[in-house]
């Protein structure tokens, strides 16, 4: 059977884009597989602006989108999903069904899974948090897309929010709930969202309730110190343990551990910090590929920490939020290791045939 | 929660106090923002003895809870020790410099509790602002300081002899803990009166206030010193 040049890539968000970008620009055939209608993944569908600086999603990634678009060597198939996959490193034969639910068979000889995460449905938290009982309680990804349309109010109401809290650690570092990692992004993106509320509503009190706050290298200054010193964003250390409505505002409960006593205040819009869990599509194809899961449910990799990307199959490798919690420096770096690690393979074993 | 103390105080009131702290010129200076690292509480040396945390102080201000503010204006503040260990701080804050600004305001506006804080000074306040020394000999009593022994009594009996036992004769005093020049001292006066010192204590001890005063402005009008 002859060897597949091609490196098939699964997911086309930070991850997947940057991994199909590192394959092509090395000259190998790119088979680019997104389950939804467009390129960029959840950031662009989703995100209003990233994380550490706070530019709009579009202006960032576009160059990356278009990128992709315009390259010779890379094949888009958009609204395809993988569906199943047979065979072994250089001879994989996948097969793509289509909207449509249309199948075709493609021979690749690698496979990058970009997949990534979902966001932790917050009907299953522990406390009582009631998102799907108060209207003005949200989660970040809500409030990304009010402020993609540039509107930040209490969803009740209509009106502009005086008093905002944010929940830290919603479905994160929670025994009792099965993940007990950190999703690493949430402290940063409150803050993030806490900075663009004060720059919308000036006057509005704006409250992050924290286990600890986790705000690894330079973020510590780029947006918690920013946030604390510049826009008087207030941190306190304790978490809600519950929300009940009173009149038409919410009372938040909880211990306020920095003055030793417990805390009852009312807030005009809850944000809570919803984690991340392997998304649907990292689950679907670790069962295709016969991808083993680490401990916390994402897919396993080998050689860790010297090697990040590659999978216990060879020829399969996983780069971004599908291995694990990710922000968008480690998803791209990720897709370009996957990259060159999947052309690596390819070349040993073209050498291997020689 | 709430603070539940000083519910008879207006809010309007508390309010107008942390404006008070707020607006002072060294505010921004002194407090940035806390990550609650507790490095003050471990250098300070009041928080070893009393209910007293440097890391609140700061922390109400950041928050600006004008309820708990106004709190620790009342029963907080007076147990600093003003020695500002507390400036380690990672984010350069300085609680010190924050309770410096709050006593300033206690004192100015008056505050009942902070009369009381400060009753039992009153004469190391007269001492200080009149001479310029602190604690003089003669305020060795054997009653004053029975912490000091029994030898306190017989050295209180001859005090004279002792500090004239001492070598450097700008000791040999008994109201003074040192000579002090009168020029010093006029100088002195001159800086309370001007710096508002004075006009600090009116709202905290007016009695303490006149007494001094009458000092002040008779040494004054001698000396040829004035304020124009």
């Amino acid at each position: 059977m002859s060897l597949s040049e091609r490196v098939m890539v699964i997911g086309a968000g930070p991850a997947g884009l940057e991994a199909a970008r590192g394959v092509a620009d090395l000259d190998r055939q790119v088979l680019l597989v997104e389950s939804k209608g467009q390129l960029g993944g959840t950031p662009y569908e989703h995100y209003a602006t990233l994380t550490p600086h706070l530019r709009e999603t579009g202006d960032v990634m576009r160059a990356m989108l278009d990128g992709i678009n315009s390259h010779p060597l890379v094949d888009v198939r958009l609204e395809t999903r993988v569906v199943a996959s047979e065979g072994e490193a250089g001879h994989f034969r996948v097969t793509l069904e289509n909207a449509d639910g249309q199948r075709t068979e493609e021979e690749v000889g690698a496979v990058i899974v970009a997949t990534g995460f979902s966001h932790f449905d917050p009907g299953r938290e522990t406390q009582m948090y009631g998102y799907y009982e108060y209207d003005d309680v949200v989660t970040l990804v809500d409030a990304e897309h009010m402020m993609q349309n540039g509107r930040m109010v209490r969803p009740s109401t209509g009106e502009p929010p005086e008093r905002v809290a944010f929940i830290q650690c919603v479905g994160s570092r929670d025994r009792q709930i099965g993940n007990t990692y950190c999703s690493k992004v949430c402290c940063g993106i409150a803050s993030k969202q806490s900075i663009e509320i004060k720059r919308m509503l000036p006057n509005a009190k704006i409250f992050i309730f924290y286990i600890d706050m986790r705000m690894y290298g330079f973020w510590e200054d780029q947006i918690y110190w920013k946030a604390q010193e510049e826009h008087k964003v207030n941190y306190v250390r304790g978490i809600v343990t519950e929300i009940i409505k009173k009149g038409d505002k919410l009372l938040i409960k909880g211990e306020d551990t920095t003055m030793g006593r417990p805390m009852e205040v009312t807030m005009d819009l809850v944000i809570l910090s919803v984690g991340m869990e392997p998304s649907r599509g990292t689950l679907q194809m670790g069962q295709i590929f016969g991808l083993p899961r680490e401990p916390h449910g994402f897919l396993a990799t080998v050689g860790e920490p010297l090697d990040t990307v590659s999978t216990p199959v060879a020829g399969v490798f996983v780069a971004g939020a599908a291995a694990g919690p990710k922000d968008i420096e480690d998803s791209v770096s990720m897709g370009g290791m996957a990259a060159a690690k999947a052309v690596g393979l390819l070349n040993r074993l073209a050498r291997a045939l020689v | 929660m709430p603070s539940q103390l000083y519910q008879e105080v207006p809010l309007a009131e508390k309010e107008r106090l942390f404006q008070l702290v707020k607006s002072d010129a060294r505010f921004d200076s002194y407090l940035y923002g806390c990550y609650e690292c507790g490095i003050c509480v471990a250098a300070c040396p009041s928080a070893r003895f009393y209910d007293f945390s440097p890391r609140k102080i700061t922390q109400t201000l950041a928050r600006e809870d004008v309820e708990l503010f106004y709190e620790q204006l009342n029963d907080d503040v007076w147990n600093c020790s003003q020695c500002f260990s507390c400036l380690r701080c990672p984010r350069q804050n300085s609680p010190g410099g924050l309770i410096t600004i709050m006593r300033e305001v206690a004192v100015n506006n008056g505050l009942k509790t902070t009369q009381e804080a400060l009753a039992g000074y009153t004469r190391i306040i007269y001492k200080i602002m009149t001479t310029g020394t602190q604690v003089s000999p003669d305020m060795l009593q054997e009653d004053a300081f029975p912490d000091w022994g029994p030898q306190v009594k017989e050295v209180a009996a001859n005090l004279e002899l002792w500090r004239r036992a001492l070598p450097p004769e700008t000791l040999h005093t008994t109201g003074l803990s040192w000579d002090v020049e009168e020029r010093t001292m006029h100088e002195l006066y001159m800086i309370w009166k001007l710096t508002g010192v004075m006009d600090m204590i009116t709202a905290l001890d007016e009695g303490l206030h006149d007494i001094m005063e009458e000092i002040m402005e008779d040494a004054l009008e001698d000396s040829g010193l004035t304020i124009d």
